[in-house]
C-alpha cells in the first residue's frame, strides 16, 4: 500500500498515527527511496475523486503534513516552484482542504523565500478564489489561511503593495476576503494583517471599507472561555482593534464620527473603551487631521468631565484632551484656536467658582496645562489673569477658595512640568506669582480660622509656589516658609479649624524643594519656639512633633538631629523637667527611625552618626544612672537610638564599638553603693545593644557569663512583672542569637536553666514558669533544635490537663510578635516556626477538647490555649485545618475570657469571608453566639444541653462580633440566614445603644445588612 | 447628548474639610495620641488581662448631634451623586436632641431640618423619607425621630412637613415599591 492510501486509513482513527505516516514519507523522499513525482502521482486518484470531497480535503492534508516535515533542502527550488503551481492550480478548482493547501504553502515558504512573483500569485489566487473565507465553516482552515496572509504580509510587503497599486480592485477584494470572521484566535490576525495596509499603503479611496471591516467588531465584548487553551483575553483583541482604528488619519472621517456616537453609550464599558480609541486616534492621525475634529471632541470630551459617571471615564477625558493639546503643542494657529475654546468656557465657569464645573475646569486646565510648555504658557495667559482679578474682586471666601482651587491645578501642572525639565520657560506663570503669593498668604494669615478650606487651599497653593524652580525670589520664599512655620509654631486651634497636620506636611514638602530656606529660617525659628527649660505650663510636644517630621527630608535631617542634640544638651545644662529631655530624647529617635539619615554607599546609615549620638547618650546616661535610681526609660530611649544605628554596621566596626564600650557595663568610681540600682536602670540598654550585636562580636564565654547573670535573677525575680518580662526578652535574645544549637542544652544547664524541671513540676511558680515560656519561644523561633523543642512543647501541652495549673493563659506569648527576636537583629528567625508550631499543638488541642468534655476546667485549659496559638497565625496556615477548628472556635465564643474570645472572632470574620460554606452547617450556633458577644451584660447561654454564664464582653469584642455578624446574610445563602432575620434584628437594637460608638457604627452597618434580606424577598416576588 | 432636565445642575458643594467630623470637634481636653508614642511600644506582660480590661466601659459616649449627622450626611442625594452632607441639604446646627420631657420618661426626640438645594426641589419628600427612614433603623427605639423642612427653603414645606410627621403615610410609602428603591439607592452609600 502506498502512504497515501495508509494515511488515508488513519487519519480519521489516529491523527498521530496518520502523521507519523506523513513523517515516514518526508524521511523516504530524503533518502531517495521515492520521488517527489511518485508521491504527487500517487496522490491522483484520491486528491481528484470527483465523489468524495472529504478525501480530497484529506489528500492535500497528506501533502500538508509532509511538506511540513520533509528536512529542509530535500526538495530542490525546482520542485517547491511545482508543488505551489500545483497547489495554486488545485485551489482554483477545488476549494477542498484550502486549509491544507495553506500549510502546505506555509511550509513550502518556510523552506525558501519566494520571489515577489509567487508571492503575488499566492494571494491573488486566495482573494480572487476562497473570497469570503467565512464560506469554510471550520476554524481551522481559515486560521492556516489568515496565517499564511500573515507571513505575506510580514515578509513580502513590497509585492502585496504592488497588487495594490497595479489593481484598483483588489483592496477591496483583500478586505472582502476577511469579512465576517468571528473566531478570536483568527481575529487577532486579521487586526493585525489589515493594520499593514491601513499603515504603509495608500489606502485612500478605501478608507471606509477598511475602517468598516475593523469598527465592526467595536467594542469588543469577547469573554474568554474559561478553559481557553489560546489565553486571549479581550483586552487582546482590544488593544490590536484600537491599533487598527488609529492607524491611519484616512479614517478620521468615518472613526471620529462614528467613536463620539458610541460614547454617548449607556455602557460604561463601551465608553472606556470609545475614551481609549479616541486617545490613540490623537497620538497616531496627523496634527491637521486632529485639528478638524477638535471642536466635536472638545464638545464630548468636555461632557465626560463636567458630567462625571464614573471617575476613570473623567480620567481617561482629562488624558485625551491633554494629548490634543500635547499634538498641537508646536503650532501656534492650531494651539490657539483649540486653547482658544477651552480657555474661554473655563472662564466662564471661573464666574461662579465654586461649583462642580468650576472644579472640573480646574481639572481641565491642569490637564492641558501639563502637556507640554507652550500650552501651559497659554494656559496660564489666557486665565490666570483673569483669576485674580475675579479673586481680588471679590468678598465672598468660597469664591476665594474655589478660585485658589483652580489656581493650584494650574501651578501643579507647572510643578510637573519643571520637574520633568527644570529649564521650562515659566516667564508667563511668573507675571501671575506675586499675587499668587499675596492671595495664598493673605488667606493662610489673615483668613478667619474656621475657613479650613480656603486655608488648606492655600497651604496647598504655597508648597506649589516653591517647588517650581526659579519662580520666587528668595524673600518670596522665606516669607512663604515664614508663614508655614507661623502656622505650625502659634495656632493652638484644636478641632474645626487645626490645619497644622496639613502645614507640617507641606514644610515637609518646602523641605525637600527649598532645603536652604528650611534650614534659614524654619529650623531657626523651631529653635528658637523651643526654651532650654521650659517652665511647666509649656505645651511642647507639638512643636517638638512637627520639628522631628522634617528629618523626613535627607537634606535636612542632619541639621535636624544636630539642633536637637544641642538643645538637649542646653537643656541637661539648665536641669529642665524630666519629661522635656524625655520629649528630645524622643525626638531623636523619631528621627533616627522614620526619617532619611545619610546612609554609605551600601545603603547603611552612616556609622559616624553613632560616634556623634549615640555613644553621647550612652556616656550621659551611664553618668546619670551612676547617681539616680530608676532611669530605665531614659535607658530604653538610648537602647533604641542605639540600636537602630548600630545594627546595621558591620563586624569591624561593631568590634570596636565592643571593645570599647564595656565601661557602662559598671557604675562609675566612686558610686559602689549605687551598683544594683544601676545594673537595673541601664538594663533596656544593655537588652537594645546586645539585640544590636552581630553574633560574631561576643565571645561565647561573655554570653555565658550573662546568661549565668540574668538566669539567677530571674530565679530571684518574685513577681512577675515588668522587670521580670525584661529580663527574659534579654534572655531569649540571648538563647536564640548566641547559643551554638549544637551545645544547646549544656549551655542552657550551665546557665542554671533546667527545662524539665521546670515544665514536670505543676506547681512551678509564675516565675519559672516565664522561664520556661521565654526559652521555648526563643528556640521556637530559632527553629534549629526542632527535637528538643518538640519535648518541651509536648511536656507544655500536658501540664493544660491539670486543672490546678493556669498557664493556659500563657500561650498567647508563645508566638507573639516580638520586636527583639528579629532578622535585623541577627536574630535566628525560621520561616517555618508558625507553621511547625501549629502542627505540633493545634491537632493535640483540637483532640484534647473534644476528649475532654467530662472536665469543664481542662476543657476550658485546652480552648485558652488553642486560641492564644491561632491569634499568631495567618489564615492561609489555618485554611486546611478550618473544619476541625470551628467547633472548638465555636465553643471558644461560650468562654469567660475576652482575651480567647477575640481570636476567635478574627477567624470567624476571615472564614465568613473567605469559606463560608464551613460554617453554614453551624449558622444557627454561629448567629446565637454571636448575639451573645455582642451583650454587655452577663448573658444566659441557652446552649442545649449546656448552661453556662458568659462573662460581659468588652467592647472590641462586641464590634468584631457585630462585623462577623453583619457577614452572616452577605456571604451565606439567603435560605439559610432568613429564618433568623427577625431575631437579629430585634437583637441588634439594643446594640443600637451601646455605651460605645464604635460598636454602636457596627451594630448599624451589622442591622441594615441584615433589614437588607426583606428587600430581597420582595424583589424575588 | 443628554439634556440636563435636574432640577439644580451645577449646586454648590461644600468641601469636605469644611464639614463637621468627629475628629475635628474633638474636645481639647482628650489627650491625643501623640507622635512619639509608637516609638516605645507597650510590652504586654506574659499574663496581661489589662489589655482587653473592661475599665473602659465605664464612660458612657452617648448619641449626640455629631453621631446623627453622621449617620444621614452620608446619605446620597437622589439626583446628584453627592452627599446630603456635602449639598448642604443637612448641617450640623439643624440637628437638635432634646432629653427625654420627665424624669420619668426614656423617650428623647431628635430634630432634622433640612435645607432642599432649591426651594422648588420636587424631590424634597423623598429626601426627607430617606432621612427619616435611615433615622428609624439606626437610632435604638427610645429615640422619636422628627424630620422637617427648614422654614422659608422650600416651598412645598407645609405639605412635605405634613407627610413626613404621619406614621401612616410614611409606612405607606414603604410599601410601594418604586418609592422603597429610589429610598434604598440614597441609602446604599451609607456605611
Amino acid at each position: 500500500m502506498s502512504d497515501i492510501q495508509l494515511y488515508l486509513l488513519e487519519v480519521d482513527k489516529d491523527k498521530q498515527e496518520a502523521k507519523n505516516i506523513a513523517v515516514q514519507s518526508g524521511v523516504k523522499l530524503r533518502n531517495r527511496q521515492l520521488k517527489l513525482i511518485d508521491l504527487i502521482t500517487s496522490l491522483q486518484e484520491y486528491i481528484n475523486d470527483k465523489d468524495d470531497a472529504a478525501i480530497r480535503a484529506k489528500s492535500v492534508a497528506y501533502l500538508a503534513d509532509v511538506l511540513e516535515n520533509v528536512p529542509s533542502k530535500v526538495l530542490s527550488g525546482q520542485e517547491r516552484r511545482l508543488l505551489s503551481d500545483f497547489i495554486l492550480g488545485r485551489i482554483e478548482g477545488d476549494l477542498e482542504g484550502i486549509g491544507h493547501s495553506a500549510r502546505a504553502l506555509i511550509a513550502l515558504e518556510a523552506q525558501g523565500k519566494w520571489d515577489a512573483e509567487t508571492a503575488k500569485t499566492v494571494a491573488r489566487t486566495f482573494v480572487d478564489y476562497a473570497n469570503p473565507l467565512k464560506q469554510f465553516k471550520l476554524q481551522t482552515d481559515r486560521y492556516a489561511t489568515i496565517q499564511l496572509f500573515d507571513i505575506l504580509l510580514s515578509k513580502y510587503r513590497t509585492p502585496l503593495k504592488e497588487l495594490h497599486d497595479a489593481d484598483p480592485e483588489f483592496m477591496a477584494a483583500f478586505v472582502a476576503l476577511f469579512e465576517g470572521e468571528k473566531d478570536p484566535r483568527n481575529l487577532m490576525l486579521v487586526f493585525s494583517i489589515l493594520q499593514v495596509p491601513m499603515t504603509e499603503w495608500d489606502i485612500h479611496a478605501h478608507a471606509q471599507d477598511l475602517f468598516d471591516a475593523v469598527f465592526n467588531y467595536f467594542p469588543v465584548t469577547f469573554k474568554p472561555p474559561p478553559d481557553d487553551p489560546y489565553g486571549i483575553t479581550a483586552q487582546d483583541l482590544k488593544d490590536r482593534l484600537r491599533d487598527c482604528i488609529a492607524a491611519t488619519s484616512d479614517f478620521a472621517a468615518f472613526s471620529i464620527p462614528a467613536l463620539l456616537d458610541k460614547l454617548d453609550s449607556s455602557s460604561m464599558n463601551t465608553k472606556r473603551d470609545v475614551l481609549q480609541a479616541i486617545q490613540a486616534c490623537v497620538v497616531g492621525y496627523t496634527p491637521n487631521t486632529i485639528n478638524q475634529y477638535s471642536v466635536p471632541l472638545w464638545d464630548a470630551l468636555k461632557f465626560e468631565i463636567l458630567n462625571v459617571q464614573e471617575n476613570d471615564l473623567a480620567e481617561a477625558s482629562l488624558q485625551a484632551l491633554a494629548l490634543i493639546a500635547a499634538k498641537f503643542a508646536e503650532n501656534e494657529g492650531r494651539l490657539n484656536t483649540f486653547l482658544g475654546t477651552i480657555i474661554k468656557e473655563c472662564n466662564e465657569h471661573l464666574e461662579d467658582a465654586p461649583t462642580k464645573q468650576s472644579q472640573a475646569a480646574g481639572l481641565i486646565l491642569h490637564a492641558v496645562a501639563g502637556s507640554a510648555p507652550t500650552v501651559a504658557d497659554k494656559i496660564a495667559k489666557g486665565v490666570l489673569p483673569k483669576l485674580f482679578t475675579l479673586h481680588n474682586s471679590s468678598e465672598s471666601l468660597a469664591k476665594r477658595r474655589g478660585l485658589l482651587e483652580i489656581f493650584n491645578e494650574i501651578a501643579k501642572a507647572y510643578v510637573g512640568l519643571t520637574l520633568a525639565a527644570p529649564s521650562t520657560n515659566i516667564d508667563t506663570f511668573q507675571e501671575s506669582a506675586a499675587e499668587a503669593l499675596q492671595a495664598t498668604l493673605r488667606a493662610v494669615q489673615r483668613a478667619p480660622k474656621s475657613e479650613v478650606s480656603l486655608r488648606l487651599t492655600a497651604v496647598e497653593g504655597l508648597a506649589f509656589l516653591l517647588a517650581i524652580p526659579r519662580l520666587l525670589t528668595q524673600d518670596q520664599t522665606y516669607q512663604v516658609v515664614d508663614a508655614m512655620t507661623d502656622v505650625i509654631l502659634h495656632e493652638t486651634i484644636q478641632g474645626h479649624g487645626d490645619i497644622r497636620p496639613q502645614s507640617i506636611q507641606a514644610l515637609g514638602e518646602m523641605a525637600h524643594t527649598c532645603p536652604a530656606a528650611i534650614r534659614d529660617r524654619a529650623i531657626p525659628a523651631f529653635m528658637a519656639e523651643l526654651p532650654d527649660a521650659p517652665d511647666g505650663n509649656y505645651a511642647f510636644s507639638p512643636v517638638l512633633e512637627a520639628f522631628a517630621q522634617l528629618s523626613a527630608e535627607q537634606q535636612v535631617f542632619d541639621t535636624v538631629v544636630r539642633r536637637l542634640k544641642n538643645k538637649l544638651g542646653a537643656a541637661k545644662h539648665q536641669n529642665a523637667s524630666a519629661s522635656y529631655q524625655r520629649a528630645l530624647l524622643l525626638a531623636t529617635l523619631y528621627a533616627f527611625t522614620y526619617g532619611t539619615p545619610v546612609r554609605d554607599e551600601d545603603g547603611v546609615i552612616k556609622s559616624s552618626y553613632y560616634t556623634e549620638y549615640a555613644e553621647p547618650l550612652i556616656r550621659d546616661l551611664h553618668e546619670a544612672a551612676s547617681v539616680t535610681p530608676n532611669m530605665q526609660d531614659t535607658a530604653e530611649i538610648v537602647g533604641r537610638i542605639c540600636n537602630i544605628i548600630l545594627r546595621p554596621q558591620g563586624v569591624h566596626f561593631q568590634n570596636t564599638i565592643h571593645n570599647q564600650h564595656m565601661f557602662w557595663t559598671a557604675p562609675t568610681e566612686g558610686h559602689a553603693d549605687m551598683a544594683a540600682p544601676y545594673l537595673e536602670s541601664i538594663a533596656p540598654l544593655s537588652l537594645y545593644y546586645y539585640a544590636a550585636l552581630r553574633p560574631e562580636v561576643v565571645e561565647p564565654t561573655e554570653i555565658l557569663s550573662l546568661l549565668k547573670t540574668l538566669t539567677s535573677e530571674a530565679t530571684n525575680e518574685k513577681s512577675d512583672g515588668p522587670r521580670l518580662h525584661l529580663i527574659l526578652r534579654h534572655l531569649s535574645l540571648l538563647i536564640n542569637k548566641y547559643i551554638n544549637p549544637k551545645t544547646l542544652q549544656p549551655t542552657l544547664e550551665a546557665a542554671g536553666i533546667k527545662l524539665d524541671t521546670l515544665l514536670s513540676s505543676p506547681t512551678a511558680t509564675p516565675t519559672s514558669t516565664s522561664l520556661a515560656f521565654t526559652t521555648l519561644k526563643a528556640l521556637l523561633i530559632q527553629g534549629r533544635s526542632p527535637a528538643l523543642t518538640t519535648t518541651y512543647l509536648q511536656a507544655l501541652l500536658a501540664l493544660l490537663s491539670d486543672p490546678t495549673a493556669s498557664i493556659a493563659q500563657r500561650f498567647p506569648a508563645l508566638l507573639a510578635e516580638d520586636d527583639i527576636l528579629i532578622k535585623e537583629n541577627h536574630c535566628l528567625v525560621s520561616g517555618l516556626y508558625k507553621q511547625r508550631t501549629f502542627n505540633q499543638t493545634v491537632p493535640l488541642l483540637i483532640a484534647a477538647v473534644q476528649q475532654a468534655s467530662s472536665d469543664p476546667q481542662i476543657k476550658q485549659n485546652h480552648l485558652i490555649a488553642l486560641s492564644g496559638i491561632l491569634k499568631w497565625l495567618p489564615y492561609s496556615m489555618l485554611q486546611p485545618s478550618l473544619s476541625a477548628l470551628v467547633p472548638p472556635l465555636l465553643q471558644t465564643l461560650d468562654l469567660p475570657a475576652p482575651d480567647a474570645k477575640a481570636p476567635a472572632l478574627t477567624i470567624f470574620e476571615s472564614v465568613l469571608m473567605h469559606e463560608p460554606s464551613l460554617v453554614a452547617e453551624h449558622t444557627a450556633s454561629l448567629i446565637t453566639r454571636l448575639l451573645n458577644s455582642t451583650t454587655t451584660t452577663a448573658a444566659t447561654n441557652t446552649t442545649p444541653g449546656q448552661t453556662s454564664v458568659t462573662a460581659a464582653n468588652v467592647a472590641s469584642v462586641r464590634a468584631k462580633a457585630l462585623q462577623c455578624l453583619t457577614l452572616v446574610p452577605r456571604q451565606l445563602k439567603r435560605e439559610t440566614v432568613v429564618p433568623y432575620r427577625r431575631q437579629v434584628v430585634k437583637k441588634l437594637m439594643f446594640c443600637l445603644d451601646d455605651g460605645k460608638r464604635e460598636v454602636r457604627a457596627e451594630a448599624v452597618r451589622c442591622r441594615k445588612a441584615w433589614l437588607g434580606l426583606d428587600e430581597e424577598e420582595e424583589d424575588d416576588d | 447628548m443628554e439634556v440636563d432636565n435636574k432640577d439644580n445642575a451645577n449646586p454648590t458643594i461644600l468641601n469636605p474639610s469644611d464639614l463637621p467630623s468627629r475628629r475635628q470637634t474633638k474636645l481639647a481636653t482628650d489627650k491625643p495620641a501623640g507622635l512619639f508614642d509608637s516609638l516605645l511600644p507597650v510590652h504586654p506582660l506574659p499574663v496581661d488581662h489589662s489589655s482587653l480590661s473592661s475599665d473602659d466601659e465605664e464612660d458612657r459616649e452617648e448619641i449626640d448631634e455629631q453621631e446623627v449627622y453622621d449617620l444621614i450626611s452620608s446619605i446620597s442625594d437622589p439626583e446628584h451623586p453627592l452627599s446630603l452632607g456635602s449639598l448642604g441639604v443637612i448641617t450640623l446646627g439643624d440637628i437638635a436632641i432634646a432629653a427625654p420631657s420627665s424624669p420619668r420618661s426614656r423617650i428623647s426626640t431628635v430634630t432634622v431640618l433640612l435645607t432642599p438645594t432649591t426651594s422648588a426641589c420636587s424631590l424634597t419628600t423623598v429626601i426627607g423619607l430617606g432621612v427619616k427612614v435611615r433615622l428609624l433603623q439606626a437610632l435604638p427605639p427610645r429615640f422619636r425621630v422628627d424630620v422637617r423642612i427648614k422654614e422659608g427653603t422650600s416651598q412645598t414645606a407645609d405639605e412635605v412637613n405634613k407627610q413626613l410627621a404621619d406614621k401612616e403615610r410614611v409606612a405607606a410609602a414603604m410599601e410601594n415599591r418604586s418609592l422603597v428603591q429610589v429610598v434604598n439607592t440614597m441609602l446604599a452609600t451609607c456605611e
